[in-house]
């Protein structure tokens, strides 16, 4: 292990020819999550940030276990299956529809339920426990499907190519659109939603906004970098940059730092250690937050 | 001068059900009124419709100007958001701003001089979840007041805060309707303070507003006839 980080500079610049699509994914990933988990973690949703992207795979596996029936009754392009499974954008376009049905659906869901009575923890434990199984089953309904699904899960990105990040980039740059224009209107209906009412601000659709921003970035970060990715970058930055934060520019800006730092720090564990990619942003992500604990306790300590 | 609100035999409620009705109330430039009852009276139904978040059910509510500021209770806001100071209060002006728009100099020196006016400019770095209830309270008017608000509503300001506080924040309300001839309606629960502090109050109960001068409806002969569901003696 100690060998392959001696021979780094040989081995990344062979790493960066071969895998760039994937880096940049996912730094594409840990530019934009971290500020999505933001908005999450202010709300009180951060377990949003667990159950959609699991929702978004469950789609995934759903869109391979209906592909057969779907060309059959319906058709695609005027593919077959075969050429569908061989067709790389047709793939990614008919999974991400499918991943963007499930974590839409999943939002709507969560939007109805919590205003019906406003408990719905229970009700997200039960619905990940369930999303996580119907996964593995929808997926094991299909051959292509079990090994990608398996892959997805495990946070295997390397295959990422230039599609894939066009995509992925084209779907970030959207959701960073709609934060730099309507950042304020998020934290405002957030923050106060009366006050916000007062002054003729529409909270139900800047609320939209918000939860179509959300559902953008998984439903695209799901196919792309898969679950585990999603699930570190939209909750544990911006845990972290609330340890430091002063001001809400502040809490953005430590939390983007987080989500980039965990990427790279990842990238480098991942090839280095012979990780998983995307475990490894993870554990990197994790790994990032102990100062800030460390910091806490002793604040905590000393008083 | 024409009357900032005007409402007449107007209800408000939930779901098609009136919770208070019969309210006819004009509101003045400078008219400082407390909005007391019993809990589950309708005060807060009453509040909100004050504030334009529910429509008139029956009869009718016109407004002589569109800027209403609003002063909500601060437990209502979670700690959990990293805002300084400076920008709880610049918030009052995000009603001003569209699009890609940001916050100007004018704005933020604007946002400086309320918090100056309230006596929090030398906490404007400070976080805001970390100050005292009364001071939370300060900063949450001095953001009513960049809405540049001809009326302002203000929901519990002075329950949680030491005596002190309570005496400041009522003090402050009452320097600004005199400065600016702020027409101020306050909910709360704190009667003696009420009495101490406003003109007239609007006794809120079993749905029904009643209108009168805050040193006969708060006495305690007609406290004690008001919450057995009877009108004052001396009513209006």
């Amino acid at each position: 292990m100690s060998a392959s980080i001696v021979q780094a500079p040989v081995e990344w610049a062979r790493v960066l020819e071969l895998f760039h699509w994937a880096i940049l994914a996912a730094l594409c990933a840990g530019l934009v999550c971290p500020l999505i988990g933001c908005f999450l973690l202010l709300r009180r949703t951060g377990f949003h940030g667990v159950l959609l992207p699991q929702l978004g795979a469950t789609g995934v596996a759903l869109g391979f276990a209906i592909l057969p029936w779907w060309i059959e009754h319906v058709g695609l392009g005027g593919l077959t299956l075969e050429q569908a499974y061989a067709d790389p954008h047709a793939m990614l376009n008919w999974h991400i529809a499918w991943a963007a049905l499930c974590t839409f659906g999943g939002l709507g869901w969560l939007l109805v339920a919590s205003r019906r009575d406003g408990r719905e923890t229970g009700r997200v434990a039960a619905a990940f426990a369930v999303a996580s199984a119907a996964t593995l089953l929808l997926a094991q309904a299909s051959p292509y499907g079990a090994e990608f699904v398996a892959e997805m899960l495990r946070g295997e990105i390397l295959a990422v190519g230039v599609h894939e990040f066009e995509t992925i980039a084209a779907a970030g740059g959207l959701v960073l659109a709609l934060f730099a224009l309507f950042h304020r209107d998020f934290l405002l209906v957030s923050y106060d939603r009366e006050f916000g009412l007062v002054l003729g601000k529409r909270a139900i659709a800047f609320e939209a906004v918000l939860m179509a921003v959300v559902g953008i970035t998984i439903s695209v970060g799901v196919m792309i970098v898969g679950p585990l990715v999603l699930f570190g970058l939209l909750v544990l930055p911006p845990l972290w940059a609330r340890r430091w934060a002063r001001t809400m520019g502040g809490f953005y800006a430590w939390s983007v730092a987080y989500g980039l730092a965990s990427v790279l720090l990842g990238v480098w564990a991942s090839f280095a250690l012979d990780w998983p990619l995307g475990a490894a942003v993870v554990a990197a992500g994790a790994l990032l937050g102990l100062p800030g604990l460390a910091w806490s306790s002793r604040t905590r300590a000393s008083r | 001068m024409a009357p900032l609100l005007t409402l007449r035999a107007a209800a408000f409620g939930y779901a098609g059900r009136a919770v208070v009705r019969g309210v006819n109330l004009s509101l003045e430039p400078g008219d400082f009124l407390g909005i007391i009852g019993p809990n589950g009276g309708g005060k807060t139904t009453l509040f909100r419709g004050l504030l334009g978040l529910l429509p008139a059910m029956e009869g009718t509510l016109e407004r002589g100007t569109a800027a209403f500021g609003y002063v909500p209770q601060r437990e209502q806001l979670d700690p959990i958001y990293p805002l300084s100071v400076e920008e709880v209060a610049q918030m009052g002006a995000f009603g001003r701003l569209r699009g890609l728009r940001t916050l100007g100099r004018v704005e933020r020196e604007a946002a400086r001089e309320e918090l100056r006016r309230v006596g929090m400019l030398d906490r404007a770095r400070d976080q805001f979840a970390n100050l005292s209830g009364g001071q939370r309270q300060r900063v949450l008017v001095a953001r009513a007041l960049l809405t540049h608000p001809q009326v302002l509503l203000l929901d519990e300001p002075t329950s949680g805060v030491d005596r002190l506080a309570q005496e400041q924040v009522i003090e402050l309300l009452d320097e600004l309707r005199r400065e600016r001839g702020i027409a101020i309606l306050l909910v709360s629960h704190q009667l003696q303070l009420v009495r101490r502090a406003v003109r007239e109050v609007l006794w809120v109960a079993d749905g029904r507003v009643l209108r009168g001068p805050a040193a006969e409806l708060l006495e305690p002969q007609s406290l004690d006839r008001l919450y057995a569901g009877k009108p004052p003696e001396s009513g209006p």
